[in-house]
């Protein structure tokens, strides 16, 4: 993962109006931010910097074939670092068909809350 | 399995170029023992896939030279020939075009050798017979060859293997010879997938020819590379070229100058350029070369400055001229070895080899029938059905044909409408070819718009059904792998 | 040369994608009595199949979610009308009279539809459309091509890759790849800006480390089986490429996301009128193209980013299908909508006079900042809309309403 960069530009996602945010460490190591032009924009900006969130997917092999696949996704974002762990986990999985689509295939994939599914029906 | 390890072949062929498919398939009248060997993992992999794809009428070369020579008596021979082998083809006519007066003596200079030549028909015409015969062709004047063709020179190489080899020959692709001796009248030849030996070697082996030739203790041949780029246009780019149209020939150029060629599909393809390389591997194409093709094409066709392009490809043409030499002419060789009796060599073979292929196969026979008897085979069937096509059949037939397999009915390949079925037909070709572009050479799947964008992941589907394990798909053969296995499991 | 007979329906759809989902359900909605939905895939859904990511469902459910489960979710609506469905089916021609001729393993034959709505999608543009020079060899992929190798067929494309264009395909895919460990070592872009997504270039490059190098390109692919490597140099303001910055990345895998293209083969052969601006079809406010009765919607008509547009249009489009195959007739269309500057180009691009209430679709020509958008007359340069942007970019696809009725031709432009 890439160094946390001193000064960070993003575009806050939150509403259409995408704001543009700067995000800074001021002498005290406080996280600053500008461009916002509502509140939301604020932890947005410092959680994205600080903790940043995402979400994955990636498909899986069913049981007993290397060609069939069923895609998966996680159903909430999870923190940024979890995802290579998360990577190997479901990297585990051989589902059996049939497989229904929001079947759960790990719940609460190492302690994150979030659940890994599948995301198409395989009969 | 072709090619059995220890027999005795009357004749074996070393090259499955054209030339070299059509010496295999001349033979095969007789009642001769022959096997084909072909360095690559299908035939047709050199330049007899990479050039214009023109049945020429032989004024290029002076009156009097094998290539002239050849290339007459080849012309001849290779309407009643494509028809015969079922492979699509179409007389076109030709225009060698004169953008200025002062070039004029240059066609009549053409003219005249190709009258010496025996070539038929030639005439040289004015602007409105050169804006009747090709409406989009510019010029003063014109050489106007109406015996000239097209012809898909692939397809021609493939039929004329599989009409050898339903009338007994053997191929074994992926079998460069690698190491020659001769003893009591035999030659060995080792290549990876065995040993075989012959009592005579057609040595057809294109850009390799002279190496092959150096293994038999051969040395009086040099190839040179010289690579020829190429670029393709969309079939829907709106210009409908009837046929040929060349530039004069500059007297410096190796090549015939850059010109513009319609395929059967209609295509227009810009090329070749003629660059000397170093490597007879290079078949790169170049920034230059590319904007050069289009301002060359441009002058002859200025609506081709304009247009979109879905292909470039490159051919090496195996010349014997030194590039650092004076001679700029080089004729074939198609001769017997004085050093290795037995031993034909056949060098040299650039353009106009593909016309002159049933001509050089006959007198490869000849050359034969000096030492070995030849007895005429009473059960040679000189056809070949011709394949099927279902985007160029009708709605009977084509309702028919899905009735009488399903597989008829499953389109692979979007951009030209070809079907599972041609594909599996491609694949149990008797030779074994069994990569991307030896599907994409029988079938056209790939050769659209798309360039294979579509098709691709079907083809690969369809290749791990014929049995095909997926580390073994390859774009031609060798380590042109497309994949290193899954990606779980 | 005709089959033994042809089948008759109101409504024919040719794709079976986000656009043409959501146009069967559309055309079936609005009282079309024999709707067909026509698939050449094995199964529907398009290039959704495909998309494991999510980002898809903002606008049709309110939530996002990955390509196949907003493919099911429109196609268990379809389950549940009566929709024929035909998948692995493909329309080999479509003619003006709005017969299909139509390949199964089932059977080939020809229907003729009263009214076809046109959602077959897209195309990527390819190594030799571009025209990078050097070698042939195998390795290079198109972003789409190796999203489906990937994700639908569990393969592995490669160790070492570099991507030329950063539009969403190309990002998506660099997060794709290094989920299964295969590096990435770079992704360049031809422009000054990248072309996809801000969001996708943080979560899909920054997160991995990947570079993303713009103002560059692929000057040369070198390899004589297998991709070795690529070179890439800087270009100028010309796009060209300068010499001496050129350097050699060694990879074995190229990918190409350089442009998606309509893919209007069908259109064509059913003499329908295209335009070079958007590669899709003229049509009017109807979404009906230049031939009676025949309808556009989704990538085929012009390429979106948002699959949920394309979806839009389809239930827009299959409405208008269905009220054709009625018997509906629309007046003549004869305002002409235009693209003005900085605007690429704006759709419809027909309007049947005295039309209110029509909304544009557009693309500007570069990000562009503090923008206003205006649709003016061009006879009277009265304006009819305008609106303003913080800020807008070429990969945006974004609408402006005319609540008015109009009568002479317009244009849509922008300024800042």
């Amino acid at each position: 993962m890439s160094e946390r960069p001193v000064v960070d530009r993003l575009t806050c996602v939150l509403c259409p109006v995408g704001c543009e945010l700067e995000v800074g460490k001021d002498a005290a190591g406080e996280i600053q931010v500008q461009g916002n032009q509502c509140d939301k924009g604020l932890p947005f900006a410092v959680e994205e910097v600080l903790h940043p969130k995402r979400n994955l997917a990636t498909s899986v092999p069913l049981g007993g074939t290397a060609a069939r696949m069923v895609s998966v996704r996680l159903t909430r974002t999870v923190p940024r670092e979890m995802l290579f762990p998360i990577l190997k986990e479901i990297a585990k999985l051989r589902p059996e068909a049939p497989v229904r689509r929001g079947q759960v295939l790990i719940p609460d994939v190492l302690g994150t809350g979030a659940d890994v599914i599948a995301t198409r029906s395989v009969a | 399995m072709d090619g059995t390890q220890g027999s005795i072949y009357d004749v074996v062929v070393i090259g499955g170029g054209v030339v070299g498919c059509a010496v295999l398939r001349e033979l095969s009248r007789y009642d001769l023992k022959l096997l084909l060997l072909e360095r690559e993992a299908d035939l047709a992999e050199g330049i007899s896939k990479g050039n214009s794809g023109v049945i020429h009428a032989g004024f290029n070369a002076p009156a009097g030279s094998l290539k002239a020579r050849t290339n007459v008596a080849g012309l001849a021979l290779m309407y009643p020939l494509a028809e015969e082998l079922g492979v699509p083809h179409r007389k076109t006519g030709k225009l060698v075009v004169a953008l200025a007066d002062e070039d004029r003596p240059r066609l009549e200079e053409l003219k005249a050798e190709g009258d010496r030549s025996g070539v038929p028909g030639l005439e040289i015409v004015g602007e409105s017979e050169i804006r009747r015969l090709e409406p989009l062709a510019r010029g003063r004047w014109a050489l106007h060859s109406p015996h000239t063709g097209i012809i898909s020179p692939y397809e021609l190489t493939i039929a004329l293997a599989e009409c050898a080899w339903q009338n007994g020959a053997e191929v074994r692709l992926e079998a460069p010879v690698e190491a020659i001796a001769y003893g009591a009248g035999l030659f060995r030849l080792e290549t990876p997938r065995g040993v075989f030996s012959a009592r005579r070697v057609v040595n057809s082996a294109g850009l390799f020819s002279d190496e092959v030739a150096r293994l038999a203790g051969i040395d009086d041949y040099r190839i040179f590379p010289y690579r020829g780029e190429y670029l393709i246009t969309d079939k829907d780019c709106g210009l409908r070229l009837g046929m040929p149209v060349y530039p004069v020939p500059s007297r410096d150029d190796p090549g015939l100058g850059i010109h513009i060629t319609p395929t059967l599909e209609g295509n227009i393809i810009l090329g070749p350029s003629a660059e000397p390389v170093e490597d007879k591997r290079d078949a790169a194409s170049t920034r230059e070369v590319m904007a050069r093709l289009k301002a060359e094409a441009a002058r002859l066709m200025p609506e081709l400055g304009r247009t979109s392009f879905i292909h470039s490809y490159t051919g090496l043409r195996p010349k014997l001229i030194d590039p650092r030499g004076k001679d700029k002419f080089g004729d074939f060789v198609i001769e017997e070895s004085a050093v290795r009796p037995g031993w034909i060599n056949l060098a040299g073979i650039e353009s106009p080899g593909l016309t002159a292929a049933p001509a050089i196969a006959g007198m490869v026979a000849e050359m034969i029938g000096a030492g070995l008897d030849l007895r005429k085979r009473p059960d040679f069937v000189p056809e070949r059905p011709r394949r099927v096509r279902f985007a160029a059949a009708g709605d009977a037939e084509r309702a028919a044909r899905v009735v009488q397999d399903a597989d008829w009915g499953e389109m692979v390949c979007r951009c030209e409408h070809v079907t599972r079925a041609e594909v599996a037909a491609a694949l149990r070709n008797p030779f074994g070819a069994r990569t991307m572009d030896a599907v994409k050479r029988r079938t056209r799947c790939g050769m659209g718009r798309c360039q294979g964008g579509f098709c691709t992941p079907r083809i690969v589907e369809i290749l791990q059904d014929e049995g095909v394990p997926v580390d073994r798909i390859t774009k031609r053969g060798g380590g042109s792998r497309l994949f290193y296995g899954r990606l779980k499991g | 040369m005709m089959a033994e007979r042809i089948e008759t329906c109101d409504v024919a759809v040719i794709g079976g994608g986000p656009a043409g989902l959501a146009a069967a359900l559309g055309a079936r909605r609005a009282g079309a009595g024999s709707v067909v939905l026509i698939e050449r895939d094995r199964t529907l859904g398009g290039i959704l199949n495909q998309c494991i990511h999510d980002g898809f469902g903002l606008f049709l459910y309110k939530e996002t979610i990955s390509g196949p489960e907003y493919a099911e979710r429109l196609i268990e609506d379809v389950a549940r009308e009566s929709i024929k469905v035909e998948a692995g089916a493909m329309v080999l021609d479509l003619a003006p009279d709005r017969l299909l001729r139509v390949n199964a393993r089932q059977g080939y034959r020809l229907i003729r539809a009263g009214a076809v709505v046109l959602a077959m999608g897209c195309r990527e543009r390819t190594r030799e459309m571009i025209e990078i020079p050097g070698t042939r060899p195998a390795g290079i992929f198109t972003a789409g091509s190796a999203q489906n190798l990937v994700n639908l067929q569990n393969l592995r494309i490669g160790h070492e890759a570099v991507i030329l264009g950063s539009g969403d395909i190309g990002l998506i895919m660099a997060r794709r790849l290094a989920f299964e460990g295969v590096a990435v070592k770079g992704v360049f872009e031809i422009l000054p800006w990248a072309s996809g997504l801000e969001r996708n270039v943080r979560q899909c490059l920054m997160d991995f480390a990947i570079p993303l190098e713009l103002g560059s390109t692929v000057v040369e692919i070198r390899g004589r089986d297998r991709v070795e490597s690529v070179v890439v140099a800087k270009v100028d303001g010309a796009l060209a490429p300068v010499a001496g910055t050129e350097r050699a990345i060694p990879c074995d895998t190229l990918l190409l996301s350089v442009g998606l293209i309509p893919e209007n083969e069908l259109s064509k052969r059913a003499g329908i009128e295209l335009s070079p601006l958007t590669g899709g079809a003229v049509v009017d406010e109807t979404l009906m193209t230049s031939v009676e009765g025949v309808f556009s919607c989704g990538n085929v008509l012009h390429i979106h980013d948002v699959a949920d547009r394309a979806s839009f249009e389809g239930f827009a489009a299959g409405k208008r299908a269905a009220r054709f195959a009625a018997g509906e007739r629309a007046a003549a269309r004869t305002v002409r909508v235009s693209a003005g500057s900085n605007v690429r180009y704006a759709l419809p691009q027909l309007l049947t006079a005295g039309k209110a209430g029509v909304e544009w679709s557009f693309r500007v020509t570069r990000p562009m900042r503090s923008v206003s958008i205006e649709i003016k007359g061009r006879t009277s340069g009265r304006i009819y809309a305008r609106k303003k942007f913080p800020r807008l970019l070429p990969s945006e696809l974004q609408k402006l309403k005319v609540s008015e009725a109009i009568e002479e031709d317009i244009e849509v432009a922008g300024h800042e």
